[in-house]
This record gives C-alpha cells, structure tokens and sequence, in this order.
C-alpha cells in the first residue's frame, strides 16, 4: 500500500471528528491508567522511572556500543537452535528473501502476528504482488487489513475507528450485522474467521520484542494469543525484526517485559510473554534481521539513543497534536514522536518532512518514553535535517525568510514599530480587531477564527522600562532583593506583543528589593529559529543573548521558554565549541525564570507577602516545557497559595500543552486550535475566571481563544497577576508593623 | 537477583502470587496433589485435553482422571490441532510460578503440547508449590539455565484479552477465556535447575 502524501492524510484526519474525539478519550483512560502502573511498579521495585527507565537504556546502549558481537552471538545461538538467520539491509532484500521462502514451500496463505518492522517493509503488498494471501491476525491489524488501511499506532493499531465504524465494516465484509456496543460479539467473529486461517496457512510469520543474544531466542508479547498460532501452526515460521531489537540476557528481556507492558497498555505483564528458541520438531524456522538506516542511526550521535526504542507507543499517547490528527497524519508507517525521529533513515526525507510541524516541541513524550529518548531534541535534530534537505516542509519557505528578517534585531524592531502605529485603529483590549469582512474568509478564518491574534501596542516594553520612565511600585514589606541588580531578559515575543508582561514582571521584582536594568541589545534567545530547524538561526541569536546578558549578575525572565531555551537547548545547539558550552552552561546558572527566582532563586518570598486579601479563585496552566523540561510541578500553585493567599482550583491535564508549542501554530494551525479547544475545554470545567500561567507565549495563545470563543475569563501572567496584589499587599503589611 | 521485603517468606510469595493471578482475571486455588486436582477438574467437564508432555510425566493422572469418569484427549502427533480443537478444557502443569506478575511459566515445545493451550476455552494449570518464585528474574534463570531449550516457553498471565476496539477489554480472543490456576501445596515437582 503506497502512502498517501502528507497534506492529504493531514486534511483527512482533521475532516474525521471521530479521529479527534476517540483519540482523546483514549489519551485520557490511558494517562490515568499507565501512570497507576507505573506508580506500583515503583512502589514494587523501590526504585524511581527514572532509575528504572535508565537502567533499560543502558542496556539497549550497551548493546549498539558492541552490536556486532551481540548479532553473531544471537544468530550463533539461534542457528544452534535450528534457525535459519538472514541479515538484510534494505526493505526490498527482505520482500524478496521472505517471498522465496514463502514460494519454495509452496504456500499460497500466510498468517501474520503484529509485526511493525513487516510494516516498514511493505510486506504485505509485495506478498499480494506475488500471489501470496497475507491474513492480519492480531484484531485491530485484521480490522485495518478488511478496511484497507495501515496502523495509525504502535500498540492499538486501530485506536482512531470508533466500534460504530468497526461495527458497519464486520457486517460489510461478513454479511451479518454486527450492534456497536456489542464488542464481545465482534470479537468472536475474528476469531471464528480467522480459526481456519490459522490451520490452513503454509507459513506463520511474526515480528519479535526482544531478539536474545543468550539463548538465540526470540520474545514476543500480545495479549490475544494470535501471535503463539502463526508461531506453532504453519510447518514454517518466519521472524522480522530490527537490528536493535537485540538484548544481551533474558535477565535484561525481563526488564524491558517490566517497562514494556506498563508502558503501553498499562498492564504489569501482557498476557503471553513467549519465547521462541529455533523451530518446533517438524517445523522451519526462518529469521531475518533488518538494516534499513539502523546502523546509519547508530553512527549519527543526534538519533542513535532512538534505536533503544521498544515500541511501547507511549510518547504517541502523551502527545497533544497527536490526539488531534492521529497516527495516519502524525508520522508515517511509525507513528507517534519516535515516528517524527526514526521515518527519516527508515523511509527518507520526504517522507519525514510532512509531519515535522506537528510536534509541539511540550516535551511530554520525553517524560513517558521508558527508554529515556530525549524525543523533543531529536525530533528538532531531524527538524533540522529536512530543513537542511532539498525536501520542504509545510511553510518552510515563508518561515525561513521570516526567521531571517526577525533575526536582525533592529529591522524586527522598526517593523513591529511601523505595525504597531498602522494597526491602532484596530487595537481593543490587547487584541487585534479583524475585520469582519475578513474574518470569516479561507485563510483568515484558518489563522485567526479561532484565536483573535494579539494586538501589537504602539510602545514596545523596552520603551516604558527606560530609566526613570517606571512609576516607583509600593514596596512590599520583606525586602529579599535588596542591594541586588537583576537584568531582565524581556523575551521578544512579550517585549513586542504583551509589553504589561515585562513590565509587571519589572514592578514585581523592584517591590521585592531589587535594581531592574534592561539590556539595550538584547533580542531573542534563539528559540523560533531552533523549533523551525534552522540551527544556524538559532546559533547565531543564542549567541547574540550571550553577549548581552554576559556582565550581568541575575538574569530574570518573565517568560520560562526562554529559561528552558538557554539551559537545556543553548549547550546543545552550541555542543561543536567547549568554550561556547562552557559559558553558555555559566549563563544557565545565573538565569532564572521569574517563577524560579522567586521560589528557589534569591528572591524567595515569605508566606503571605503578597497577600492582598482577595480570595478569587484562580486556576493555573502549567506550561509544558516547565513541567516537562525544566522539572517543575505545582511551583506556581503553591507561589499562589502560601505566598499570595489565593485559593487555586486544579486545572484537569494542567501541564499539556495549550497548542502554542513549536511552529505548530503557524504552520498546522488547526492542530493548535484543537489542541487548545482541549486546553479551553478543561479550563471550562474549573469555573475559575482567572487563569495564571508564567510562558508570555500560552498567555497570547490562550487570550486569543478565549476572545474568539467569547468566554469570559481573564487569562494573567503570575507578575501580572501578582503586580495587581502589590497595593493590598503592601498596604497589609503596613498596618501589621507595629 | 533482587529479593523484596515482603518477597522473603514462602507463605507472603504465595500471596504475592495469587494477588497476581486475580488481577490478571484467572481463578486461583490450592489443591494438595494431583489426586484433589482431578476431582476437581472431574467435577466440572467430562472431557478433558492433556498436554502430551503432561501425560508422560504423570501416567497415575491418566488413570486416575478415567477413574474419576473423565474422558481424556492427548492430542496425536498427525494433526494435532484438529484432535483438541472441540475439547473445551485443558490441564497442563507449568514449570515456575511468578509471584511479581501472577505468571505461570508454561514450556511447550512440541506443537502436541502447544495446541492444548491454544486452542481450549478453559485452560487449568497446575504448578507445584516449591516451583513458586518471586521475581521475573526466576523466570530469566530458568531460561539461561537451559538456553532457551527445548525451545518455546511462554509467561501465561491471564485469559486471552484485547483492548483493540476503542480500548474495551473483552476477554478471550484467539486463546482461553478462562484460566484457573492451581498451586499443588503437598506435592512436590521433579527438581528443576533455575528455582531459587
């Protein structure tokens, strides 16, 4: 089955509701029920995911840093065994290899456990080009196999048709009506229909889990107990796998077995755990191992940790944009955040460069993932590839010119200026008035329907937070910055489009104590340019930052993305030069969100400090990357509660993304607008009117949506926020002195 | 291999294990020995299929589950799926018990054996005390102490299961819709190399 091009698979996806709605009802039963997992398993084992998830990792590490003899011992041990082992390196020598077999026994009807890797290959189609009948035998792959369609997911092949569609497909192909809600029945029919498959195919052939280097043995995990018939039935088995797949013991299989199951369905063990050494008495036993870009993978630093995956489809099950478009538009054969990573080296550029746009950049896969991939870095890595490539990316053109002219500092500037004066008759309340003529045509509906964009003010931040043009803001009674100089970084993004957030930030920081200077030179950390893939963008305004930030002593930033740009992104983009890591790192170390310097840094706040009386309830968006990247959890909450006196509503899914992340919302906005319907849709279910979050970019993004929806609900940064308390504040603490 | 405070004892194991054996959706029982576990499977089915691994280990049960009115199938080396495929209950014996999973360890490496399993809707398995341990890493000994030989042994944890269609679990798919696992308390299993 050849793949249907990017854009349509794309359109197709966001036409189907079913898709979205089915997705997300699943995203959410799955979260609660693998984090129940995971939180026993290290309960049982006394140990934490992370010491877990690493200790598997190195395993899989271990093995690529001596692979070959990990491959010669397996294929010595399975050969032994009475296998028949074949070391391919492309997709094509697999076809034909496995067709030969399956024709020199003569076999016309091959049954077939789940098997990504006969996936990747193609195999089915070359199978049916040659005569030979492939049966899908795992449910979902046989429902896709009936409808004509491939996985939309490592795991749950078939997780985006909802069982009404199920329900008319069965009664379609095996003329009987199937009720909906009568899944036991549906499930019956596959097994009676595939019963006699089973018994009459010459050749079973399945994919493997774990390839065991000890013992020559394959291990493989389901739950229908499909896979044990097409191993044992067919007089011949044939074995697909990955390279990668090799683990040294079946000690080390037992590890991957525990974060396996958890990871993916949420069990502590799938139902079948089967190992498979050599062919049963009168049975053949073929096994082929496949190349396809792996060794390619494991010599290039950026993605060689992507070979540790065990395909558990976690990080697809995390990922907001993936909840929206599904499996068949986010990745390609693989699906999900490694699908964005290891679709370039196993199907090419072309192939990768459709869904790149997808990805969020939340960081939420890098959390679930149980090997430890560091999927958002290496999703930006192959980002960076296709953008290097002749292939384009949706908008990759139109970004990459805009990157170019933001990148200069002052031409950004004066043209931001020359809106922000044009468009003050369309300025109200921060936003930006589209007309009504054009707001409800083609493409202004898809950019702007359903996020009213942000007004741009006449008078950037920078001008307003000049010397001695700042009002003096009410001093608070404790004084933790006294004597200190902070340089705020502004971000771009708020300095020019949301300059109150800065300036909040700046009056905070004063009533605490301290000296606020703003750098002249400063622009941006760089970040734009790393989520579009164009690192030497990025590179040249990481360093740009450096400069200007490089005398001063605390760097305070109202905006976390920048936080999480200049510790974890700057070394990394800056890794060819020791000296560039070095200071980078020693900048790192001084800058802090404003969440951060707050709470841990120098300007931690007394309990109350802030608190002017007021007990609105508010409720708090966690931005992703905090969550996610910089390791932070209810800091802001608890900031609120013991330091402002607020009572704080959870917010359902606080840490997922609200659809601003990466280029996704330039680029595919309508996965952001679903992304934050999402986001809008839990903030309903809260019945807060205030919600407060600390990244300038979700505050513009959820502003927007909740202007265009026509909800009523004020949408705050924390210094703003905070900023509205400083008068109660201040004037409470005066009457407490004695 | 690792231990777990509460791994240490004999009788804690055992109820580690059936704790497992209940979250996967199986039955758990203790019989004293063979003799209890055909009367108890008599009591429930007239026909009964017998891995033929089973039957050579131990001939007294045949005998004793024809005493008891049972009728038994030990599928033929021919066609061995076509002998058990309308014989609705299955007794097998396995090698190990796994505490941390409720796993029984199950090797089958002829087809004879395989498709007694496979293909029964009610599948009993009776593991002897002494082969109960605690860990998954039991199970790795087990396998590295034999290479992998005889070839195919498999962790059943569970009825057969699927999840496919918009993640409703429905029980039995292409493997048993019902297990029932039972630990012999009074008898003991021929030694096996691996056991802690």
């Amino acid at each position: 089955m050849t793949m249907r091009p990017f854009e349509e698979r794309y359109a197709a996806a966001l036409a189907d509701d079913d898709v979205r709605t089915g997705l997300t009802a699943f995203q959410r039963g799955w979260r609660g029920s693998r984090d129940a997992a995971i939180e026993a398993l290290e309960q049982q084992e006394g140990r934490s995911f992370d010491e877990l998830r690493a200790e598997l990792a190195a395993i899989k590490d271990g093995v690529l840093a001596d692979w070959s003899h990990y491959l010669d011992e397996f294929q010595e041990k399975a050969v032994a065994a009475g296998a028949e082992v074949t070391r391919v390196a492309t997709p094509g020598e697999a076809n034909a290899h496995i067709t030969s077999v399956v024709q020199a026994a003569g076999a016309d009807l091959v049954v077939k456990g789940k098997s990504m890797v006969s996936e990747e290959i193609g195999l089915n189609a070359h199978l049916e080009a040659n005569g030979i009948v492939p049966v899908e035998t795992d449910l979902g792959e046989w429902i896709l196999q009936l409808a004509h369609e491939t996985p939309s997911h490592l795991v749950m092949p078939a997780i985006h048709k909802r069982k009404e569609r199920i329900a008319a497909l069965l009664g379609q192909v095996l003329g009987r009506e199937y009720a909906p809600d009568d899944i036991p029945t549906m499930v019956k029919a596959a097994r009676t229909e595939l019963r006699e498959r089973f018994l009459a195919s010459g050749v079973g052939l399945s994919g493997a889990n774990a390839l065991i280097a000890e013992g020559g043995s394959i291990m493989l995990v389901e739950n229908e107990g499909n896979n044990r018939m097409s191993v044992a039935l067919p007089p011949i088995h044939v074995v697909t796998a990955g390279i990668e797949k090799l683990v040294p013991t079946y000690a080390d299989a037992m590890k991957q077995v525990r974060l396996l199951g958890r990871s993916a369905t949420a069990q502590p063990i799938t139902v079948y755990t089967n190992f498979v050494t050599g062919p049963r008495p009168g049975q053949q036993q073929h096994i082929v191992l496949l190349d396809n870009g792996r060794t390619a993978m494991a010599e290039d630093p950026d993605v060689a940790a992507a070979l540790r995956c065990i395909r558990c489809g976690a990080c697809a099950n995390v990922c907001p944009p993936y909840g929206v478009v599904g499996g068949h538009a986010f990745g390609h054969v693989y699906t999900g955040a490694i699908g964005l990573v290891n679709t370039a080296f196993h199907h090419g550029m072309e192939a990768a460069a459709g869904p790149q746009s997808l990805c969020v950049s939340c960081g939420a896969c890098a959390q679930a993932c149980p090997v430890d991939i560091p999927l958002p870095v290496q999703i930006l890595e192959v980002r960076r590839k296709v953008a290097e490539s002749e292939v384009t990316m949706p908008a990759g053109r139109v970004t990459a010119v805009a990157l170019g002219a933001f990148a200069n500092r002052r031409l950004f500037g004066f043209g931001m200026r020359v809106v922000g004066v044009a468009s003050t008759p369309l300025r109200r309340n921060g936003v930006t008035a589209v007309p009504r003529l054009l707001a409800d045509r083609g493409p202004v509906r898809t950019a702007t329907g359903w996020r009213t964009p942000p007004a741009v003010p006449a008078r950037p931040a920078r001008d307003t937070l000049k010397p001695g043009k700042l009002d003096e803001p009410p001093r608070l009674a404790a004084q933790p910055l006294a004597g200190r100089t902070v340089s705020l970084f502004l971000q771009c993004l708020s300095d020019r489009l949301a300059p109150q957030i800065p300036i909040a930030a700046a009056k905070l920081l004063r009533a605490a104590g301290a000296r606020v200077t703003v750098p002249r030179e400063q622009h941006c950390c760089g970040l734009p340019a790393y989520d579009s893939g164009e690192h030497d963008t990025a590179r040249d305004m990481v360093r740009q930052t450096m400069a200007v930030l490089a005398d001063a002593d605390d760097v305070v930033t109202p905006a976390s993305s920048c936080l999480a740009m200049l510790s974890h992104d700057a070394p990394h983009l800056l890794r060819g030069a020791v000296d560039e890591v070095e200071r980078a790192q020693q900048l790192a170390g001084r800058t802090y969100d404003l969440i951060g310097y707050l709470t841990q840094g120098p300007g931690r706040l007394p309990a109350g400090s802030l608190d002017d009386g007021d007990r609105t309830p508010v409720t708090v968006h966690r931005f992703c990357q905090a969550s996610n990247t910089l390791g932070r959890q209810d800091a802001v909450e608890r900031f609120l509660r013991d330091v402002a006196g607020a009572p704080v509503v959870p917010l359902p899914e606080a840490s997922e993304c609200c659809g601003f992340g990466g280029s996704t919302s330039v680029r595919t906005p309508e996965v952001a607008e679903h992304v934050l319907d999402r986001k809008l849709g839990c903030l309903d279910r809260t019945e807060a009117s205030i919600v407060i979050t600390d990244n300038p970019g979700c505050i513009l993004h959820l502003r927007g949506g909740v202007h265009a929806s026509g909800r009523q609900v004020q949408v705050l940064h924390l210094a703003e926020y905070l900023v509205g308390r400083l008068d109660g504040a201040a004037v409470n603490a005066e009457r407490m002195t004695p | 291999m690792t231990s777990t405070a509460t791994g240490a004892s004999g009788s804690s194991v055992r109820d580690r294990f059936r704790a497992g054996v209940e979250a996967a959706s199986s039955t758990y029982l203790e019989q004293p020995d063979w003799a209890a576990v055909v009367a108890h499977v008599a009591a429930g089915t007239d026909v009964v299929a017998l891995a033929p691994s089973l039957a050579a280990d131990e001939p007294d049960l045949l005998v004793a589950l024809e005493a008891a009115g049972c009728g038994i199938v030990i599928p033929d080396q021919d066609d061995p799926a076509a002998s058990v495929a309308d014989v609705a209950v299955a007794l097998v014996q396995g090698e190990l018990a796994i505490a941390e999973t409720g796993s029984v360890l199950v090797s089958e490496h002829r087809l004879g054996d395989r498709v007694v399993t496979m293909l029964c809707r009610r599948l009993v398995q009776v593991v002897p005390a002494d082969r109960l341990v605690d860990r998954l890493e039991g199970a790795a000994d087990w396998l590295a102490a034999r290479g992998g030989q005889p070839g195919f042994a498999s962790l059943m944890t569970g009825p057969s299961r699927t999840a496919d269609i918009e993640r409703s679990l429905t029980i039995g798919v292409q493997g048993p819709d019902e297990v029932e696992v039972i630990v012999l308390t009074a008898t003991t299993g021929a030694p096996t190399e691996g056991t802690a």
